[in-house]
């Protein structure tokens, strides 16, 4: 089984925590009262036996912080069982003998919860409290067998004690088991964000380097490449950088300094107003200084003018950037969907970390693109990794999502505590209670009110249980009824039962209405529950009073009982609103940390294993190229060289395309490529035939490609087609003049073979004529035989 | 009509650029065809001198309103062979034609390479195919169509991808002679499913008589 989850961890954790402190909360006034009471002449053997019970007591309040071992933890808490019953012969008389049953009976009861995640300690611990308290009796009262009843009532304590536990912690386990479902799709959903944002960067990058330069090689012939090898160079950097998690703060104000003006006849020049310092997280930054060093190109390539003006500056909790040309402008809605240069270079990058950009521009009047960025107040936990999953707000988010664990844990530590505290309510009042009111008809006065009583306190348990057990709280009006209920037996009990008998053998009521009345305030702080033991002890004391001033040893004994019987109670009070209102929030915390932890674990994992995928996708044919490129082995005066790049500079205009929102991609991805050729000058003739059907990315990858390769090596003239038939979808191309193609052949049945996705390609050439068919078997029914 | 005698067209389109270089096209034919007739309205086929040519060369896309559907069903009612000539290159229109008994259909881009060829093979009632064609029979998937063979389907479509027999015939190792025997076979079958008319009933005739198809076939 997986380890305990956030819940159950810090439940266990918390009873512990309540097991010892009540323990030692017993202990130690009990000790001291044993001390004080007993004979003088037994006070030096009452101290050697009750000094070392609270020694081992501070030792375990002690292990709380510094966890010792089981083993002398377990042989302290036995200790401390055998010295109090060791005691008890030595003190003497009836107020040892309430005193000691006291201790023991609490402890053993606490013991549950201590040792709750080890069972067999505890029920081991419960076994040696039986045992000390027969020899107790047996010791200080010899002659005489040993109670019977209280042994039974212990046994009853400590089984109720157990399974209050158990309920409690199932509840915890469905909690932490939903919350780890939700966590998990929650999980999926930022890992998928996060990848798609990557994935957008790494087009956005690929979009400005290595695209832009191939493009570049592919069109121009006889001007000045001194530029070249350099730049070469850096897409090749800026390809293998592991896109992702860039922690800490720039300052803009020094990227913008550096924004490169371009070389040779695209060179524009800035005139830069920039008031610095800057100091914005390195997600926002190295978007926005992206961002512009692509504007700047777009300056020198499309304005027709050699200057711009560039302004920064902060806002509040934010910053602007601006970049304003004077040139030709255009018209923004004209722009084509498949030019990426605005949207993924510059807008698509914002949005990606949260910020915004815009681009104003029209025919005549210049264009001006504007940057922001915006600081947020960030939440305590989990803000590392903000700018990964993209531009939703995410503080808010994240505080929503911690509220929503936190009530979904919250409801169920209060559902199992009330049913806990039901279940004890009950088998307290069947057992222990009602064997008290059969043996003792004879003592109350009358003896049908207290049956009476009896009949209503079952009734209140049934009512409250009958809610609860549908899955439903008990509403307000009904809680209210019954709690006056409660309150009505303890009166009527208190007052029909002879004063020196209460809180005796025959006051079956006093230590039973405290858990009736726990249930139904189970939802509440624990001043109110407070209150209301208030009101309980009140009347019983009134009773009593009202009926003539109790002996002093009289009133201890009744003192004992009321503080072992309400005192108890009270410290469970204590327990559930401490589960409530401590516990669950803090579980919630650290599922969120657990969940945020494990986020980024897997972010990571798929970011790295997305970046090798896709940087061995170009390993094949961008890389060598550029390489090429940059160390000069390869020359863009070389009609070959400059045919390779436009090949791959359509490849990459395709793989742009994947991702735009069409209804039939494969044409979208194919107009792509078509445009790269045209830009060429090559004339394009493309024809669909019939109703197109989904295809798979890697197909289409795999269908596009030999038409890249043969389009980027036509002169002038291709032909293109797509037919769609119920069995196939068959893209080919021809061309009339195709550049001598020894490389282009292997090209064609290399690339993206990495998937055996059935991709069939022919190929007829005759004279200049070059005709490659690419097809694929569509999975759908309809049997069209293409050979 | 004999194999050689001279062929006389009337030219139904709106555009005076089209009809020169119709013209041009038709001039520059081994076998005379002479357009008898031109204009922008269907009129100049039902009235002299258009009435009596061998061929009408229909623009699907006359004036303002849709394509001329009704006018192509009352000229192949009156038994005359219509080729269609149309600017729109899309399957439906393609079929819808052919469905309604037009001789052939040609889009304008295919005009240069087939536009002669075209019209001779409606003047002597012989089955045609050019590639936009073939392409939307190849994709043809409306009920009632003719059952073509696997074969016949991947020659249409490749001659519709390639535009060049000569390459079909390469990829496929066949003759040309055999490549144009496929695309007329199937031609014939649609004509065979196709509306009656007397234009289908020649087609398939002359199929029979030439050893296009044997009677089983069909």
């Amino acid at each position: 089984m997986d380890a305990p989850r956030s819940s159950e961890r810090l439940l266990i954790l918390t009873l512990e925590r309540y097991g010892v402190w009540l323990r030692s909360g017993v202990v130690f006034p009990c000790s001291a009262l044993g001390i004080v009471l007993a004979d003088v002449a037994d006070t030096p053997l009452a101290m050697s036996l009750l000094l070392p019970a609270v020694l081992a007591c501070g030792v375990r309040l002690y292990a709380l912080r510094r966890p010792l071992r089981p083993a002398l933890l377990w042989t302290l808490d036995a200790a401390v069982l055998v010295l109090t019953g060791l005691s008890q012969p030595v003190l003497g008389g009836d107020g040892a003998n309430v005193m000691v049953e006291a201790v023991v009976g609490i402890c053993v009861v606490a013991f549950q919860y201590e040792w709750a995640s080890r069972p067999v300690a505890g029920v081991g611990l419960a076994m040696v409290g039986v045992v000390v308290c027969v020899m107790g009796d047996v010791l200080s009262s010899p002659g005489q067998s040993p109670d019977a009843v209280s042994l039974v009532r212990m046994f009853v304590q400590v089984s109720l004690s157990r399974a209050a536990y158990l309920m409690v912690r199932a509840r915890a386990r469905a909690a932490d088991r939903s919350a780890a479902a939700r966590a998990a799709s929650r999980r999926e959903a930022a890992v998928a964000a996060a990848r798609r944002a990557t994935e957008r960067e790494y087009l956005a990058t690929l979009h400005d380097t290595a695209s832009a330069t191939l493009l570049m090689v592919s069109q121009g012939d006889g001007r000045d490449w001194s530029w070249l090898s350099p730049r070469a160079r850096q897409d090749l950097e800026a390809l293998s950088a592991m896109p992702g998690f860039e922690t800490g703060s720039v300052d803009l104000a020094a990227l913008l300094g550096c924004v490169p003006e371009g070389e040779g006849p695209a060179r524009v020049q800035l005139n830069t107003r920039i008031d610095g310092p800057l100091v914005i997280p390195s997600g926002p930054g190295l978007a926005i200084f992206n961002g512009v060093r692509e504007a700047v190109t777009n300056v020198g390539r499309h304005a027709g003018v050699r200057q711009a003006q560039l302004r920064a500056w902060a806002e509040e909790n934010g910053v602007v950037v601006e970049l304003f040309d004077a040139g030709r402008g255009f018209d923004p809605q004209s722009v084509p969907a498949r030019r990426r240069g605005i949207s993924g270079s510059i807008i698509g990058r914002m949005h990606t970390v949260g910020g915004s950009a815009s681009v104003t521009s029209r025919p005549g009047t210049g264009t001006r693109v504007q940057w922001r960025w915006h600081g947020r107040a960030r939440p305590s936990q989990a803000a590392d990794g903000a700018q990964v999953t993209g531009g939703v707000p995410r503080p808010h988010r994240v505080q929503a999502q911690h509220t929503a664990a936190v009530r979904l844990i919250r409801g169920q530590f209060l559902y199992g505590a009330q049913l806990a505290v039901l279940l004890i309510s009950v088998v307290w009042q069947f057992t222990v209670s009602l064997r008290r009111l059969t043996v003792h008809q004879d003592v109350y006065r009358p003896a049908w009110a207290q049956t009476a009583a009896f009949v209503c306190l079952a009734a209140v348990a049934v009512i409250g249980g009958a809610y609860l057990l549908r899955g439903r709280q008990i509403p307000p009006r009904t809680r209210g009824w019954s709690l006056g209920s409660v309150l009505a037996v303890s009166a009527v009990c208190a007052f029909t039962l002879p004063p020196e008998q209460a809180t005796g053998p025959a006051d079956w009521a006093f230590g039973v209405v405290g858990w009736h009345a726990l249930f139904l305030l189970a939802d509440l702080r624990a001043r109110v529950y407070a209150a209301f033991l208030g009101a309980h002890m009140g009347l019983n004391a009134t009773a009593v009073v009202l009926s003539g001033a109790p002996s002093t040893a009289e009133s201890a004994v009744m003192g004992i009982s009321t503080i072992s019987a309400c005192g108890f109670q009270f410290s469970v009070g204590v327990l559930v609103t401490r589960l409530l209102h401590g516990t669950a929030p803090a579980a919630g915390t650290a599922a969120a940390r657990e969940e945020e932890l494990r986020t980024r674990e897997r972010i990571h994992e798929h970011m790295q294993r997305d970046h090798k995928k896709r940087y061995r996708a170009l390993t094949a044919t961008t890389v060598p190229l550029l390489v090429g490129l940059g160390h000069g082995a390869l020359s863009p005066h070389d009609e070959e060289v400059r045919l390779r790049c436009g090949v791959e500079a359509a490849r990459m205009r395709r793989l742009f395309a994947e991702n735009d929102a069409v209804s039939d991609p494969l044409l979208n991805e194919l107009r792509a490529c078509v445009e790269v050729a045209e830009d060429k000058g090559v004339t394009v003739s493309l024809a669909v035939r019939g109703q197109h059907g989904e295809v798979p990315v890697e197909v289409r990858r795999e269908l596009i490609d030999p038409v890249t390769v043969i389009l980027g090596r036509t002169r002038s003239t291709a032909r293109l087609t797509v037919v769609w038939t119920p069995g196939a979808v068959r893209v080919s191309v021809i061309s009339e003049d195709c550049a001598d193609d020894s490389s282009t052949r292997q090209n064609a049945q290399t690339h993206g073979r990495a998937t055996d996705s059935k991709v069939n390609v022919a190929r007829t050439t005759r004279g200049k004529s070059v005709w490659v068919e690419a097809s694929w078997r569509r999975p759908v029914a309809g049997g069209v035989d293409l050979t | 009509m004999s194999d050689n005698a001279p062929v006389g067209v009337v030219v139904v389109d709106d555009h005076p650029a089209i009809l020169s270089g119709v013209e041009a096209w038709y001039a520059a034919s081994r076998r005379p065809i002479t357009v008898v007739a031109a204009g922008a309205s269907v009129q100049e086929a039902w009235t002299a001198p258009g009435d009596t040519a061998d061929v009408v060369l229909l623009d699907l896309q006359l004036g303002e309103g849709g394509p001329a559907f009704g006018s192509l069903r009352r000229l192949v009612d009156a038994g005359r062979q219509v080729v269609v000539y149309s600017m729109r290159d899309d399957e439906r229109t393609a079929l819808n034609c052919l469905d309604l008994g037009a001789a052939t259909f040609l889009t304008k881009s295919e005009g240069r390479q087939h536009l002669v060829e075209a019209t001779l093979a409606a003047a002597d009632a012989r089955p045609y195919m050019p590639p936009a064609l073939a392409g939307a029979l190849g994709t043809n998937t409306r009920p009632g169509r003719p059952h073509l063979s696997a074969r016949e389907e991947n020659v249409l479509i490749e001659w519709f991808q390639s535009e060049s027999k000569e390459l079909v015939a390469q990829r496929l190792g066949i003759s040309v002679r055999t490549v144009n025997s496929y695309l007329d076979r199937v031609r014939i079958k649609y004509a065979n499913v196709g509306r009656p008319a007397r234009t289908k009933a020649s087609l398939v005739a002359r199929a029979i008589q030439d050893g296009l198809v044997d009677v089983d076939d069909l």
